[in-house]
């Protein structure tokens, strides 16, 4: 088998398993959770063969799709070790979460839905990945968001999953208004939109770099990636089941924003770079906060993601890609990881979300907790796991660059030890607070086997000298251009220590604040204002709604109104009145009566005498 | 006299088929049902499989000129008219398009407990066959007869088998296209008179004109002529207030082919005959257009998002969805028409699906208020299916036609720096398309039922889709997803067929560094 052939067996396959359960197997949970998962395990199985043949170079294969004119849109391949990373990853948690699913939506009525859901989601995020052109990648684009849109309304009974899948498309939608503009413009900028074409045409010549198409081309990555200020769609997309928001909401789809800019980083100028960079600390700050007015185990966790993804965007804004998808990776495997663990905690809390009435659960579940706390010291950033490699180069590349992104990267990291630590100390410890969590048990193997692997992957993940040569290309390079550059050693001191400091400070304090197994929340109780500031996130869902049910559909009513009464009422009903009008006139000529039409002369009689003896020319 | 090929008598047959089960329906009203939709299923699937058959035996070399060309006379030949009939690359996607939502509005027809079910067939059938005449007809007089020939059942149908308020609907629709109908007839004649040609064949009037363009006054009055007329036909703004009511109380036949493929005759007209025969009248109305499509899609874009009324909605986004097009024709390039005819396509199938399963929700919900829904998903999950499907293609979900059609309608747009900033607001409608469309989704088939619909919904009466619905639906589907994943199968012909007729914009600004994308259609690199 080619690269090209095992790349179009990895695409093909989830789609074939989505057809097939449509088709057929639409009332056999059983059967289309096995086809589902059986795909995804062909997609790394395939994967891992184009990797294999791929060796260090790259793979280019490419189709026409549609041609007018001058307009050219092709699709193909362009899988290089960057690709292969995401693959990789995108691949394996995948095939994870699809185990996991096994175990946790095995009560499910529409079970088959939901795989088929997976597996166009699986079939659209490869798209994204191996796509060679900016068309391809807008098209899967779309495809994603379809798919999470299908899955975040999974229980589409509740008016939570419809209100939530709504309005992730829709805000989906408005980022990838910008992003389509940018496309069609970069198409007529560059003559292509494929990725190596345009690369080497700036290449060629840097003054081709344009602000504009970048800076539309980011809105595609603010939208998916929930990025400032479109981020509201993230938390509210915790509707749908857990591994979900495990495998879209945390680890691959809202990350393939992120994925984009590293694949388009060159077509990026300094300023939208530094752009991006406080855009993605302020996000990394400021949704560190939210988390701490949540109360949803789940919802934590969506804030969490979009402050890492505030991460991501910040290292990229600094430019280093690398280190941004270094970052990417070890994410998705601790969050995943921590998404999971909540789905195994909820599933045995039958359902029950909320922090303060769980309590005790290590006891009742030791394995899902000892993952659950390894994805919690990963992601806090301990050192040797694979969270503080990652954040350890975020933090330094921030440190050379200037001192004020530092030090709000570096307090979001004391903040991301805070909320987790909350949310551990009130979890897993003290006695449970409910019915429900004292009946917690253990979940099955299916459930347990992904939360292992994650957990050894979350510890593991980050030493970057164990991972095969094919992949983390660009994540060395930017290693080493670290390393190189000046005042590395001081900054690399520095964060060591701040980095230890924000976990121990952050885990310790909340220990202290919050106490073991809480049943109240200790800052809701002390300070209610700054409780009730955090939780109502500054207020963008309020403003947003506002805008929608007051401004925006009133004015649409308004344009309704004007549509019915101005076009319909006095333009068309108006003149179907005139051509009325006239001919009621010319009907009274006609009136049948003698007298009428005597009257009708001496009108006429007057009318001509008038215009003969020419009194009317006086006028 | 005529001269004529085998293949062209199949395309003659095409037209004549529905129109003799027609005439034949007219008398049936003693059929037996069985008798009934054994001569409907021939009539509305002849065309369709006639339709393919000349679309694999398509020519594409035949470029510039016209495959299956027959030409008849008819008596008027002292004036230039002949029945003149052939496809090309422009008009082949149309025929398609015609025979395809033909077929699935027949089908969906014959199952519907319509009363004096044979008279609606058989109005049905003659629609067709005009339709399927315009399409096919290279002579610009037969375009236009077979046009009104296909409009006048219309009318009649919705005064005999329309919702509420048809009268109304009915006379105001009759009226306003009849005007529209009128206008262009004045532009084609005075195309005529003008060119001096003594032909109405599309053909030669193209090679006279093409050799000695009219004068640029004339061409921008015939211009307007065929704009406006042509517009009403398609509901530019503000010519558009007989759509959404009339298509609301049209039965689901009649609004499936109108809306679905007869709407198109007026974007048709403007793309094969107005602008290639009148490039300095196109350029003149060329802001007129910009301007009025924006509306089109902006305006309404957000009276649509107003509606409450199901098919109000659907009425109102259907006049949405033809400012693309219209934009699409104003570039006057080969992209952006073609990309105006692929978004031609694909909304004529979406929005025949989208009405039709409008009836379906109907007839299990007694109501069209959106308002009044919610929770139909539990009980319906396949119509929900559908029209989940359908929503994300009329909103222009990448793996649907409609998606090609718009994205290459915005990318004409930024083809040139005149244009470039209309893609823009234009891209606009994609978020308020997607408000509207899923709002109408949620509202009817996600969340708990209202009240009144509570009832209703466990009840128990209410079933999934059923075969006579699935079929018809299924095949619309699958059209948009062919499309959506070959647009090739369409485009290719097209392509080659545009650039006989329209100018190509060479504005690459840097074309010398640009790589030229290469031919190959496979490669593959390791290094």
């Amino acid at each position: 088998m080619t690269a090209t052939q095992s790349l179009l067996a990895a695409l093909l396959a989830p789609l074939l398993s989505a057809a097939l359960i449509t088709f057929f197997f639409r009332r056999r949970g059983v059967i289309a959770s096995t086809i589902s998962v059986v795909a995804a395990a062909a997609i790394f199985i395939f994967s891992l063969f184009a990797i294999r043949e791929m060796g260090t170079g790259s793979v280019v294969a490419s189709w026409d799709w549609l041609t007018f004119g001058n307009f050219n849109v092709s699709m193909g391949f362009f899988f290089d070790g960057t690709a292969a990373t995401m693959l990789t990853m995108v691949a394996f948690v995948g095939f994870l979460i699809h185990v996991f699913s096994l175990g946790y939506m095995a009560d499910d009525k529409a079970r088959a839905r939901f795989f088929g859901g997976l597996s166009i989601f699986m079939f659209s995020m490869l798209g994204i990945i191996l796509a060679d052109n900016l068309i391809m990648i807008f098209v899967f684009w779309e495809l994603v968001g379809f798919s999470s849109y299908m899955l975040i309304g999974h229980y589409l009974d509740t008016e939570e999953a419809a209100a939530a899948s709504k309005k992730a498309f829709i805000v989906n939608r408005i980022g990838d208004l910008g992003f389509l503009v940018g496309i069609v413009y970069a198409y007529w900028h560059f003559g292509t939109t494929n990725i190596s074409e345009m690369h080497g045409i700036v290449a060629a010549n840097a003054d081709l770099v344009n602000a504009v198409i970048a800076a539309c081309l980011m809105c595609g990555f603010i939208g998916k990636s929930a990025q400032f200020p479109l981020h509201v769609w993230l938390p509210d997309a915790m509707a749908g089941p857990t591994p979900v928001s495990a495998l879209i909401h945390a680890a691959t789809m809202v990350a393939a924003g992120v994925y984009f800019l590293i694949r388009i980083a060159f077509l990026f100028p300094e300023s939208v770079l530094g752009g991006i960079g406080i855009l993605g600390t302020s996000v990394a700050v400021y949704a560190g906060f939210c988390a701490y007015g949540q109360n949803d185990i789940k919802k934590i966790l969506a804030y969490s993601t979009l402050s890492q993804l505030g991460y991501m965007a910040a290292a990229f804004g600094l430019g280093f890609p690398g280190i941004a998808l270094f970052h990417l990776i070890t994410h998705a495997f601790f969050k995943a990881l921590l998404f999971l663990g909540a789905g195994s905690i909820i599933h045995g809390c039958h359902h029950e979300q909320d922090i303060f009435k769980m309590g005790g659960i290590f006891k009742k579940m030791p394995i899902t907790s000892i993952t659950f706390v390894l994805g919690v010291l990963a992601l806090c950033g301990v050192y040797g796991f694979s969270g503080f490699y990652s954040k350890d180069a975020i933090l330094i590349a921030a440190g050379l660059d200037g001192t004020l992104l530092f030090f709000l990267l570096t307090g979001g990291a004391f903040l991301t030890a805070g909320y987790m630590g909350r949310l551990v100390w009130i979890v897993f410890f003290g006695k449970p607070k409910s019915d429900a969590a004292s009946h917690a048990h253990e979940s099955g193997f299916t459930m347990l086997l992904p939360l292992i692997v994650l957990a050894v992957l979350s510890v593991t993940g980050g030493w970057l000298q164990f991972w095969p040569e094919q992949l983390g290309h660009i994540i060395h390079l930017d290693e080493v251009k670290l390393h190189n550059a000046a005042g590395y050693a001081d900054k690399h001191h520095l964060v060591l220590i701040l980095g230890s400091a924000a976990w121990i400070v952050g885990l310790l304090g909340s220990l202290l604040f919050y106490g073991k197994g809480a049943t109240e929340d200790q800052l809701e109780k002390r300070a209610a204002p700054v409780y009730g500031f955090l939780k109502d996130r500054l207020w963008f869902d309020e403003i947003y709604g506002y805008y929608v049910a007051k401004i925006q559909q009133r004015f649409a009513g308004l344009l309704s109104v004007l549509d019915v009464f101005v076009i319909k009422g006095v333009l068309v009903r108006g003149s179907a009145g005139l051509v009325g009008l006239i001919g009621m006139c010319s009907k009274s000529q006609h009136v049948g009566s003698i007298h009428g039409y005597v009257y009708w002369f001496l009108a006429g009689l007057i009318f001509f005498w008038v215009v003969a003896t020419g009194v009317l020319k006086a006028f | 006299m005529g001269h004529y090929d085998t293949t062209s008598l199949f395309l003659l047959a095409a037209i004549l088929a529905p129109l003799i089960a027609g005439v034949i329906l007219l008398f049936g009203g003693r059929f037996h049902i069985n008798t009934l939709r054994a001569i409907g299923a021939f009539g509305f699937g002849w065309p369709l499989i006639i339709g393919l058959m000349l679309y694999s035996l398509f020519e594409p070399s035949l470029v510039g000129d016209y495959n299956f060309e027959m030409r008849m006379p008819t008596g008027l030949e002292s004036i230039g008219i002949y029945l003149h009939l052939g496809l090309n690359g422009i008009s082949m996607p149309l025929f398609l398009l015609a025979g395809t939502v033909g077929f699935a509005a027949g089908l969906y027809a014959m199952y519907s407990n319509a009363e004096r079910l044979h008279l609606y067939l058989a109005l049905l059938l003659f629609m067709l066959g005009g339709l399927m005449g315009t399409f096919a007809s290279v002579d610009i007089f037969f375009f236009y007869f077979f046009h009104e020939f296909a409009l006048i059942p219309t009318f009649i149908m919705i005064g005999i088998w329309g919702g509420a308020g048809r009268r109304s609907a009915a006379i105001e629709m009759t009226i306003y296209l009849t005007l529209g109908a009128l206008l262009s007839l004045l532009g084609l004649i005075a195309l005529y008179v003008q060119s001096g040609v003594d032909s109405f064949s599309l053909l030669e009037l193209r090679q006279y004109l093409l050799a000695q363009p009219l004068s640029e006054t004339v061409q921008n009055n015939i211009f307007a002529l065929l704009l406006f007329g042509f517009g009403i036909l398609v509901s530019l703004f503000p010519f558009h207030s007989w759509a959404p009511k009339g298509y609301a109380v049209a039965p689901s036949g009649a609004a499936m082919l109108h809306a679905g493929v007869l709407k198109k005759f007026g974007l048709y007209g403007l793309l094969q005959i107005s602008a290639p025969l009148l490039p300095a009248g196109a350029a003149h109305w060329f802001p007129w257009i910009v301007g009025l499509a924006l509306c089109n899609i902006l305006f309404i874009g957000l009276v649509t998002m107003a509606q409450k009324d199901l098919k109000m909605m659907l009425g109102y986004s259907s006049v949405m969805h033809m400012g693309y097009a219209f934009l699409g024709i104003a570039t006057f390039s080969i992209v952006g028409v073609g990309g105006a005819l692929l978004m031609m396509v694909a909304h004529g199938l979406s929005v025949a699906l989208l009405f039709m399963l409008s009836t379906c929700i109907y007839h299990r919900s007694q109501t069209f208020d959106l308002s009044k829904m919610g929770g139909l998903a539990t009980k319906a999950p396949v119509l929900a299916a559908f029209f989940v499907a359908a929503t994300m293609a009329s909103i222009g979900l990448p793996g649907f036609g409609n998606f090609w059609g718009e994205f290459t309608i915005f990318a004409a747009l930024a083809e040139v720096e005149k244009t470039r900033w209309i893609v823009a607001p234009a891209a606009i409608g994609i978020i308020i398309s997607a408000i509207y469309g899923l709002r109408a989704v949620a509202n009817i088939f996600f969340g708990q039922p209202k009240e009144e619909f509570e009832a209703q919904l466990n009840g128990g009466t209410i079933e999934d889709l059923k075969g006579f619905e699935k079929l018809p639906a299924g095949i619309l589907i699958a059209a948009l997803v062919i499309v959506g994943i070959f647009p090739r199968i369409l485009s290719d012909d097209a392509n080659r067929e545009l650039a006989e007729i329209y100018p190509t914009v060479d504005t690459l600004p840097h074309h010398e560094v640009s790589a030229i994308p290469s031919k190959e259609t496979h490669k593959e690199v390791s290094h």
